[in-house]
């Protein structure tokens, strides 16, 4: 085999006294896909900064093509050759793509030269094997696309090293593959691609070797072949774990709570219709772009329907603003915490209080501050929120701890009908279980949930039902007795249409 | 309609608008197609062009100059000072003192905001303050008059570089036009100045496209400092007599001018061209209100405020509504199942 | 907020102001001997009444990470207003009734703007700024006016309650009032949610509109109130009154801790930077500095009360490596 185009050689970096990486050595070989995995906390993203200039080593060097360099800058890493693409991609939505493209690139001459632009992105678009409108501006891509433009990016500067950081967290299965496919162009073209993933499937599908992360040290790099699911899964958390198993039959379900018809956003999505009962969970599955989440926006009163009637426990109701669906019991936990869930910089009570405050008011509207503080701390308990106290600022906590001070939030409303968005976004395999263990608690106490997912299996270990969306349209309802990925995913893309498929009736 | 573009609209309804305010005062005020009217609005317009340029760039990268009036004062008082003193000096060389004047003065705001990190809101509103405060105590309450200026400088309003049939085009007027020609052709075909839109697009892309952000931003101040020295040196030119409030309230035109030109208030995109068209407008409405005798000419400012308010809100209203419209052409495209509707 | 990393952080920043205003009023006393009396320290109170009673609206409006810039134009509409109605032989008593309701109109065409068309405030009360400004001057042209009744004029001037005018009365309670309301209330938790992250409050079903919008018209009816105690401290009013004052007003909130970017902040630091500003001016006004150099030193302030904690914070990251993982 060749020289390896990026070493790692004992690379440990410490923030004030957590050591975040110790002892780090890898290498990424030239046309490899190399998948690196843990849990959040493993040291991940700081491995990632390190390659990237974002972070200096405390000790430790890295060599390229055998060389030893030093990398202070994402300019530096890309001197080198590496460059990274994130979850959330980068483009600048007022230019066109093929600025985009080559917005950093030095050797395009100080003179803009439009038509030779337009010319190169094209080429490299094509490269990538997907079409897109070079000319478009950026800010009607979907998620998908913006990857592609930030892949071509990268391409454009002649990367040897491509870090996707989870690059399919947001995407739906049908870009998923898209990506997949981009990737393994890449290989075949001989740059080496780092793919860093919480979605193991996807792991196994592309990577030829795999390293495993975990408190910062490094556990193993094998190659794939040499690995199973459940040796990965060890590797990564210490122990074992059960993969979630798939439910083959519905939760009994109480009477009808929730009943939806027709209901449309103009433009956004139409003719909406589902029942939902006390103490049964109704996952929305379809691509990203789907409008699953304006669905649950519009039942919550963000975004109001513009048609359909809303029936709850017998009464029609319009629901126009996130107060009125509050007063009648609907609770929305967003997808979404750091923009709209959770205020980072205020501590965890007032969070936890922020939609029942009322109840917490006394004469002249003041806060009850020792009721608002008991109610916190019953839930840092109840929950096992990992926090000393509930005075210390939500930003601090981690992924999963924040999502459990995001349900305490929720609960404390007492709501009736609970909408979850991509509920384990984010989360790693630990806390993942502990929340999916959270919302089959509520079922049982005769909540009804609707939950929104990206991740299928998630939906099919959850749901007694699944709705499916495509572009705005709903697709159909199935019973999860009849429900597979193969066929959720082939509905959800359009490629297989709803009459052959067995509908929940 | 494949290239339709929002920012064609605006610039497009702009237009009609700045026909439309002329055609009314031509019909109210009475020969108000003269030369002499003209004249009047083109070198008010050739002093807060400029001006305005340098407003668009700091507030395309998603910033706010509110120093340039004080900038202004400093300029055309010092420069007017120091002619006075050395009347015999090159006037290039005094047009480029004025500049670097300006330049030094918008570096002070570009260090503050780009390496101190404090909003340029705030760095600005404190050198508003600043500047003014040295021009007053730098000129203990004298005055500059135009008997102690140069003659070339003296006359430089008066002089005609050419002519198209009766209309003439000022000197000075073609100054501020060619810095607007300069600053249209950079903003579109340098690659430097590209950066400008990146870093007010996406702050965070800049970052990981390996773009300086601080150095343009700094740039962008360092620039508009530049061009309000520029309109010092017209400011100075046009009027001859300054005083220490000179450019009193011009932030506030240029800013003006910048939103009504269809600059992005949130930064990532404008056009100079845009700025051109509303700096008009804005001196337009300013100079013919003086000469319409139904409202009075104290109505300038309200009449100013409610411009820039209508401005914004009409972007506001067009990209919304735009927005809305593409969505909705999406959702036509796509089939509805038979059997959607299907419920338990 | 009562998390200890962020009252250690205010502890310190207040603790700052303490010692500032400290040093000022003891470098102050020593050169001016009369400079600690009461009756001087009620007459710096006096001179900057109006910009102090909107510092306590503007603090609301900066914690809900908001700017109000057409402060000081309400003021001078205020204050305009008035004295154009008492020359119309309108009763003050009515008058006075009239110009707070127009405070509130004032705050009301903001508050439209900003929360339900959603404008920046930045950019709509710059606008207003302006355009407040031009009405005040259309109805004044270049006249100033004056004889106004006795009993207004002496409203910030006479004695009320002991020793204090009825201005420094009204400044104390709407203090302890806004200390309350922000600090004690669901409505200032609201006012500090949203200035943190105004989409998280809107999910969590608060009504960031209209928390926006109460803040605005009240900020506007404060605004009217001082433009009304400026013209009486005056006796008379132009078409340019309280013009700029927006800019000290700015400096006493920013200078008090609050953040700029919103969700951060105390009433009891404002205080602090009030009191130092007063005695700053005041001192300088002793010592025969000019208002020019007065209005520059508080621009300086300004500018310091941000980069002073951002300098400190890029020392804190330089002396501890890495910063936050």
């Amino acid at each position: 085999m060749s020289e390896p185009v990026l070493e790692l050689r004992n690379i440990s970096k410490s923030f004030a006294m957590t050591a975040a990486l110790s002892d780090v050595s890898f290498t990424v070989m030239p046309g490899e896909v190399h998948a690196i995995v843990g849990e959040n906390g493993a040291g991940k993203s700081t491995l990632i900064k390190i390659m990237t200039g974002v972070y200096q080593p405390d000790q430790g060097a890295i060599f390229a093509d055998g060389k030893a360099v030093t990398v202070r800058s994402t300019q530096e890493a890309q001197s080198i050759g590496v460059a990274a693409i994130f979850q959330e991609p980068m483009v600048f939505p007022d230019l066109d793509v093929a600025e985009n493209i080559f917005i950093s690139h030095q050797g395009m001459g100080a003179v803009m030269n439009w038509r030779e632009l337009y010319k190169r992105s094209d080429e490299l678009i094509a490269r990538l094997g997907v079409s897109l409108d070079v000319r478009r501006a950026a800010s009607g891509l979907t998620l998908a696309e913006q990857q592609t433009v930030e892949i071509a990016r990268a391409l454009s500067l002649n990367v040897k090293v491509l870090i996707m950081d989870e690059p399919t967290a947001s995407l739906s299965a049908h870009e998923v593959e898209r990506l997949l496919t981009v990737a393994r162009a890449l290989k075949a073209s001989g740059v080496a691609v780092l793919y860093i993933s919480h979605r193991l499937d996807e792991i196994f599908q592309i990577a030829d070797r795999v390293t495993v992360l975990r408190d910062g040290k490094h556990i193993s790099t094998r190659p794939i072949a040499e690995v199973t699911h459940d040796g990965m899964v060890r590797d990564m958390v210490g122990r074992n774990i059960d993969a979630f198993a798939m439910k083959t039959k519905p939760n009994p379900l109480g009477e009808r709570l929730l009943s939806v018809e027709r209901l449309s956003r103009a433009g956004v999505f139409r003719d909406v219709s589902f029942d939902l009962h006390k103490g049964e969970i109704l996952c929305f599955a379809g691509l990203v772009g789907s409008r699953r989440t304006d669905v649950g926006l519009a039942l919550f009163g963000i975004d109001p329907a513009s048609a359909g009637r809303i029936t709850l426990d017998g009464k029609e109701v319009a629901i126009t603003s996130p107060q009125q669906a509050m007063a009648l019991g609907i609770a929305y936990v967003s997808e979404d915490r750091r923009k709209l869930g959770l205020a980072m910089t205020m501590p965890i009570f007032a969070n936890a209080s922020l939609p029942s405050l009322k109840k917490f008011l006394r004469r002249f509207g003041l806060i009850d501050r020792k009721a608002e503080n008991d109610m916190a701390e019953r839930y840092r308990k109840q929950l096992s929120i990992k926090s000393p106290d509930v005075v210390t600022e939500v930003g601090k906590l981690s992924g999963g701890n924040q999502q459990k001070v995001m349900l305490a939030k929720w609960l404390e409303t007492k709501p009736r009908l609970l909408i979850f968005d991509e509920p384990t976004r984010g989360v790693d395999v630990g806390a993942k279980a502990e929340v999916h263990n959270i919302i089959r608690d509520l079922a049982k106490q005769g909540v009804a949930i609707i939950v929104i997912s990206s991740d299928l299996p998630e939906a099919l270990a959850l749901a007694d039902r699944i709705l499916v969306m495509r572009e705005g349209r709903q697709m159909g309802v199935f019973n999860i007795q009849d429900s597979t990925q193969e066929n959720i995913i082939a509905v959800a893309t359009g490629q297989s249409s709803v009459e052959h498929m067995a509908l929940a009736s | 309609m494949k290239n339709f573009h929002p920012q064609t609209l605006r610039l497009t309804a702009l237009a009609l608008v700045l026909l439309g305010t002329v055609l009314f005062f031509a019909s109210q005020i009475d020969g108000y197609f003269t030369p002499r009217m003209l004249n009047r609005i083109a070198t008010s317009v050739a002093v807060i062009l400029p001006i305005a340029i340098g407003q668009a760039m700091v507030v395309m990268t998603r910033n706010i100059d509110l120093s340039v009036g004080s900038v202004v004062g400093i300029s055309a008082y010092i420069i007017g000072d120091f002619l006075g003193t050395y009347p015999d000096v090159h006037p290039v060389m005094v047009l480029m003192m004025a500049m670097a004047l300006g330049a030094f003065c918008g570096s002070i705001n570009g260090l503050l905001v780009s390496y101190g990190r404090v909003p340029s809101i705030i760095v600005t509103l404190g050198t508003l303050a600043l500047f003014r405060t040295f021009l007053v105590e730098y000129s203990s309450a004298r005055t500059i008059t135009t008997s102690s200026l140069p003659k070339w400088l003296v006359d430089l309003p008066q002089q005609t570089l050419f002519s198209i049939g009766p209309i003439d085009f000022r000197t000075i007027v073609v100054m501020a036009l060619a810095a607007a020609v300069i600053f249209w052709l950079a903003l579109s075909r340098l690659r430097v100045a590209r950066k400008l839109y990146a870093v007010g697009s996406n702050p965070d892309a800049a970052v990981i496209a390996g773009i300086n952000s601080a150095r343009v931003v700094f740039t962008s101040f360092v620039l508009s400092g530049a061009l309000a020295g520029l309109a010092g040196f017209i400011f100075l030119a046009k009027f001859g007599n300054i005083t220490v409030v000179a450019g009193l309230g011009f932030e506030l035109k240029s800013v003006a001018a910048v939103v009504v030109g269809g600059v992005n208030i949130f930064g990532g995109s404008g056009s100079i061209f845009g700025v051109l068209l509303g700096t008009v407008l804005v001196d337009t409405i300013d100079n013919s209100l003086t000469r319409w005798a139904v409202v009075s000419e104290f109505w300038r400012d309200a009449l100013l405020g409610m411009l820039i308010m209508t401005a914004v809100a009409a972007d506001t209203w067009m990209s919304r509504s735009f927005g809305r419209m593409k969505s909705k052409a999406a959702l036509e495209n796509v089939k509805a199942p038979a059997a959607a509707g299907a419920k338990s | 907020m009562a998390s200890p990393s962020i009252l250690s952080r205010l502890g310190t920043w207040e603790g700052l102001l303490l010692v500032i205003l400290v040093v000022t009023v003891s470098v102050n006393s020593a050169i001016v001997p009369q400079f600690l009396t009461l009756q001087n320290q009620i007459n710096l109170f006096q001179l900057s009444i109006e910009k102090i009673i909107v510092a306590l609206a503007m603090t609301f409006i900066i914690i809900n990470a908001e700017i109000d810039l057409s402060v000081a134009s309400v003021m001078g509409l205020s204050a305009c207003a008035f004295a154009i109605m008492v020359q119309s032989s309108v009763p003050a008593g009515l008058a006075i009734v009239l110009c707070l309701m127009l405070g509130a109109l004032a705050g009301g065409i903001n508050a439209f703007f900003i929360a339900y068309i959603g404008i920046p405030s930045l950019v709509v009360t710059l606008a207003m700024l302006i355009g407040f400004r031009g009405f005040a001057r259309v109805l004044l042209e270049d006249q100033g006016i004056g004889g106004f009744p006795a009993w207004f004029n002496s409203l910030g001037r006479d004695a009320f309650i002991g020793p204090f005018p009825l201005s420094l009365v009204t400044f104390a309670i709407l203090f302890v009032l806004c200390a309350v309301i922000l600090h004690c209330t669901g409505f200032g938790r609201q006012v500090f949610v949203i200035g943190n992250n105004a989409e998280v409050a809107r999910y969590s079903g608060v009504n960031v509109k209209r928390v926006k919008a109460i803040l605005f018209i009240a900020c506007g009816v404060i605004s009217a109130l001082a433009g009304l105690f400026y013209a009486a401290r005056l006796a008379s009013v132009r078409g340019d009154a309280a013009s700029g004052f927006e800019l000290d007003i700015i400096t006493m909130v920013l200078l008090g801790g609050v953040s700029v970017f919103g969700g951060r902040g105390t009433i009891i630091g404002v205080l602090f930077s009030i009191l130092i500003v007063l005695n700053l001016r005041n001192g300088m006004a002793l010592m025969n500095i000019t208002g020019h150099i007065q209005t520059a030193v508080i621009g300086i302030l300004l500018i310091m009360s941000v980069l002073g904690p951002n300098l400190a914070e890029r020392f804190r990251d330089l002396r501890k490596p890495g910063g936050a993982a």
